[in-house]
C-alpha cells in the first residue's frame, strides 16, 4: 500500500509576501487574544496556596508531581478554564489531560492538592466524567493523582448526590475496568469518604507513607454523635476526640498495606512513587506504533507559524481551508475524496505522526458557480448544501469500516435554509449524517477553528456526538452560538417592532432589547466563555495544534478496540479508482 | 492586448488588494467582496499588468461586472 500513502497528493501553498503583509493585523489580533487566554489558564495553575507553601510540608504541588510523571514536552491539557458551576473560589480543583507516560499515552489527573486539600467542588464531577470518558474513547489507560480531602462540606448540595454526581466516578471506573482498561492511582495525604473511595477504586494503588484512604476521615470519627445542637460542652468533647483522631487518622499504610493489602506498593519519598507509575507502564497494553504507521512521521511543509496569518480573527473574512490544513499534516500531503462534489466540504485522508486520519472540514468563501445546484441562488462556504452532507455521509461510513479515526475542523454558519432547501431534503439528509456518525465505532476530535453555529454545529463531530467525540479545541477565534446575535435579535423582536410601529409606539426600547441580546450573544459565545461551560475541553494556540493532533495520534492508536489491516481498506481505493 | 478581469459575485466592494502599474499573476488575490454576510476574497483569472481598475471600495459590483482590465 506505499503507492497510496508514501506521496499523496500535495496540499496547500506557500504564503506570499502580499498575504503576508496584508494579514498581519491579524497574527497581531490572534497573539493578543492568545496572551489573554495564556493569563487566564496561567491565573488557575497559580491558584491556592502557593507552591513554597506546600513544599514547606514536604509535599510537591499537583503540577509538580505531573511534571514528574509524564515524558518530558508530551503533557497536553484539558479543562484548564472548565468552570461549569461558575465557582467564585477555585474552578473544579483537578487538573487533567494527556500525556505521555514512559513511552505510554494516557489520560491523566490530579486532585488540585493547593486549594482545600483537592477537595470535591460543585462542577468537578462533570470535569472528572469528561475524563473517564476520555479514556474510554481513546481506550488508554486512566491516571490518577489522588489527593482528595472529600467533600467541601459546606457546598456539598452542589455536586455529592445525583445521576452525574461526585459518586458517579466510581461507577465510571467500574466500567472502564471491565471494559479492560486499567486506572492506576498514586495516592497522597489525607483521603476519607469520597476521598477514601476516590483511592480506593482504581485498579493499582501506589501509596505514600504518609497517605491514608478511609470510609470516613478523623472528622467524622471524631464527631458522630450529636445532640442535634453544639454547646460548649460538645465543642470541648470534640476537641478531646479530634485530637486522639488526628494523631492516628483511620485507614493508614499500617492498616491497608499491612492489613488489608489494598496498597499495592508504598514509598517513603513522593518522587519515588511517580517513577514507581512511570515503571509500571511498561505493564500495560500497547503496541508500538509502527505497526499501524502508512508512512513514516513527516513534519509538515509549512510553518505553523503561517497560521496567525491565515485563520481570520474576523469572523467574515473567508480563507482556504487546504492552507491550514497543509500547516498540520504530515509532509502537508493528502488523498482528497471526491472532490468537485459536495464542494463546501473537505473530506481526505492525512497523515499525522506516519499515521493515517480521515479528516473533514468546512471550506469559505464563494462556492463554484451553479452550486448549490438544487438552487437558483450562490453557494457560500462555512453553509451545508446537499452534496456537502451527502459526501460526508460517505466518508463517515467509510472510514468506520476502514477504522480510521476522524478529525473534524469546524467553521460553520449552519445549514443552508428556506423552501427550496428544504425540497432538496436537507433537514433528513442532516440527520443522517448523525446516524452515519452513530453507526461507526471510531474516536473522533474536533476543531472548532472559528465558528460553531445552528444545526451544522451538531453535525460536525461535535461533543454532542457523546460516544465518538473524544475532545473538541477551541482556538482564540472560536464562537459557539445557535446563530449569530444580530440573527437572534432579529428573529425574537420582528414581530415586537412591527406590532410598536403600527400602533405608533416609540421603537427604541425595542431597538435597545435588541442590542442588549447582541451585545449578550457576543459575551456567550466568546472561546473563554465556551471553555467555562465545556462547549470546548481547551482552548489552544495555533501553535500548538499540531501537538494537540500528535497526542490524539499516538493515544488512538496505541491500543485500538479494532483494527482494518491496511491492504483490507476500501476508501483509498474509492479515492484511487 | 488587454484583457478584462471580470467577477464571480454580487457584492459590496471591501477593499482592492491591487494598484494599477501592478503586475499580478492568476489566482492573485485581487479583491475582497462581502456578500452573503461574509468577506469573500476574489481571485484573478489571469495574469498580466493592471492597466485600469473599475471600480472603488464601498462600491456595489454585479455578477461578471468587469472590474479590472489588464495588459
Amino acid at each position: 500500500m506505499h503507492k497510496y500513502f508514501k506521496q499523496m497528493d500535495s496540499l496547500g501553498k506557500k504564503l506570499n509576501d502580499n498575504f503576508k503583509t496584508r494579514t498581519s493585523d491579524n497574527v497581531g489580533d490572534v497573539e493578543k487574544a492568545e496572551a489573554e487566554i495564556t493569563a487566564a489558564k496561567e491565573k488557575i495553575k497559580q491558584f491556592g496556596l502557593p507552591a513554597e507553601k506546600i513544599n514547606s510540608r514536604g509535599e510537591l504541588t499537583v503540577w509538580q508531581r505531573i511534571e514528574i510523571l509524564v515524558d518530558k514536552g508530551t503533557w497536553h491539557p484539558l479543562h484548564t478554564l472548565y468552570n461549569p458551576a461558575e465557582n467564585d473560589d477555585c474552578t473544579t480543583n483537578v487538573v487533567d489531560g494527556l500525556a505521555r507516560i514512559n513511552g505510554r499515552w494516557a489520560v491523566v489527573i490530579g486532585f488540585d492538592n493547593k486549594y482545600l486539600a483537592g477537595a470535591w467542588v460543585a462542577g468537578q464531577p462533570e470535569n472528572i466524567l469528561r475524563v473517564t470518558d476520555l479514556a474510554k474513547r481513546l481506550n488508554v489507560p486512566l491516571i490518577w493523582v489522588v489527593n482528595c480531602s472529600g467533600a467541601k462540606l459546606p457546598e456539598q448540595e452542589k455536586f455529592y448526590a445525583g445521576r452525574r454526581g461526585s459518586g458517579t466516578t466510581f461507577y465510571r471506573h467500574a466500567e472502564l475496568e471491565q471494559m479492560g482498561i486499567p486506572i492506576l492511582a498514586g495516592i497522597y495525604g489525607t483521603n476519607p469518604a469520597g476521598g477514601g473511595y476516590q483511592a480506593i477504586s482504581p485498579t493499582v494503588l501506589f501509596a505514600h507513607k504518609n497517605c491514608n484512604m478511609a470510609v470516613g476521615g478523623a472528622g467524622i470519627v471524631s464527631g458522630m454523635s450529636p445532640k442535634g445542637f453544639f454547646d460548649k460542652a460538645s465543642a470541648l468533647e470534640l476537641i478531646d476526640a479530634a485530637k486522639k483522631n488526628q494523631s492516628k487518622p483511620p485507614g493508614a499504610v499500617d492498616v491497608h498495606a499491612d492489613e488489608t493489602g489494598f496498597f499495592r506498593f508504598v514509598f517513603e519519598q513522593e518522587e519515588d512513587l511517580l517513577m514507581a507509575m512511570r515503571e509500571y507502564m511498561t505493564k500495560l497494553p500497547a503496541y508500538d506504533l509502527d505497526f499501524f504507521r502508512v508512512d513514516e512521521p513527516k513534519a509538515p511543509v509549512y510553518p505553523a507559524e503561517d497560521l496567525y496569518n491565515l485563520v481570520p480573527m474576523n469572523p467574515k473574512r473567508t480563507y482556504v481551508f487546504e492552507d491550514i490544513l497543509a500547516r498540520l499534516t504530515d509532509g502537508s500531503e493528502h488523498m482528497e475524496f471526491r472532490p468537485g462534489y459536495g464542494p463546501e466540504v473537505y473530506t481526505g485522508l492525512v497523515k499525522i505522526d506516519g499515521l493515517l486520519f480521515g479528516c473533514i472540514g468546512n471550506r469559505q468563501g464563494l462556492l463554484p458557480k451553479g452550486y448549490p445546484e438544487y438552487a437558483d441562488y450562490p453557494g457560500i462556504g462555512g453553509k451545508l448544501y446537499r452534496q456537502g452532507m451527502i459526501k460526508m455521509n460517505e466518508f463517515v461510513t467509510l472510514c468506520g469500516r476502514d477504522r480510521l479515526p476522524i478529525i473534524w475542523f469546524q467553521d460553520t454558519s449552519g445549514i443552508d435554509v428556506g423552501n427550496i432547501a428544504e425540497k432538496a431534503e436537507l433537514l433528513g439528509i442532516g440527520q443522517s449524517l448523525v446516524y452515519s456518525i452513530q453507526q461507526t465505532d471510531v474516536p473522533m476530535m474536533l476543531v472548532t477553528l472559528r465558528k460553531g453555529s445552528a444545526a451544522a454545529h451538531y453535525l460536525l463531530g461535535g461533543p454532542t456526538a457523546n460516544r465518538h467525540n473524544a475532545f473538541t479545541l477551541g482556538t482564540a477565534a472560536t464562537e459557539i452560538y445557535v446563530m449569530h446575535g444580530e440573527t437572534a435579535a432579529v428573529a425574537t423582536y420582528t414581530r415586537r417592532v412591527i406590532k410598536d410601529n403600527k400602533e405608533d409606539k416609540p421603537l427604541e426600547p425595542t431597538i435597545e432589547k435588541m442590542n442588549d441580546l447582541v451585545e449578550k450573544y457576543y459575551e456567550t459565545s466568546r472561546p473563554m466563555f465556551c471553555a467555562k461551560t465545556g462547549l470546548i475541553d481547551e482552548i489552544v494556540s495555533l501553535g500548538e495544534l499540531r501537538g494537540y493532533l500528535e497526542a490524539f495520534a499516538a493515544a488512538v492508536y496505541q491500543n485500538p478496540k479494532s483494527i482494518c489491516p491496511h491492504h483490507h481498506m476500501v476508501l483509498p481505493r474509492i479515492i484511487k479508482g | 492586448m488587454s484583457k478584462e478581469i471580470a467577477t464571480p459575485m454580487a457584492g459590496k466592494v471591501v477593499s482592492i488588494l491591487v494598484n494599477e502599474g501592478d503586475t499580478i499573476q492568476e489566482d492573485d488575490e485581487i479583491l475582497l467582496l462581502e456578500a452573503m454576510k461574509m468577506e469573500t476574497t476574489v481571485y484573478a483569472t489571469d495574469g498580466g499588468k493592471v492597466k485600469k481598475i473599475n471600480i472603488k471600495s464601498g462600491d456595489r459590483i454585479e455578477e461578471d461586472d468587469i472590474v479590472m482590465i489588464l495588459e
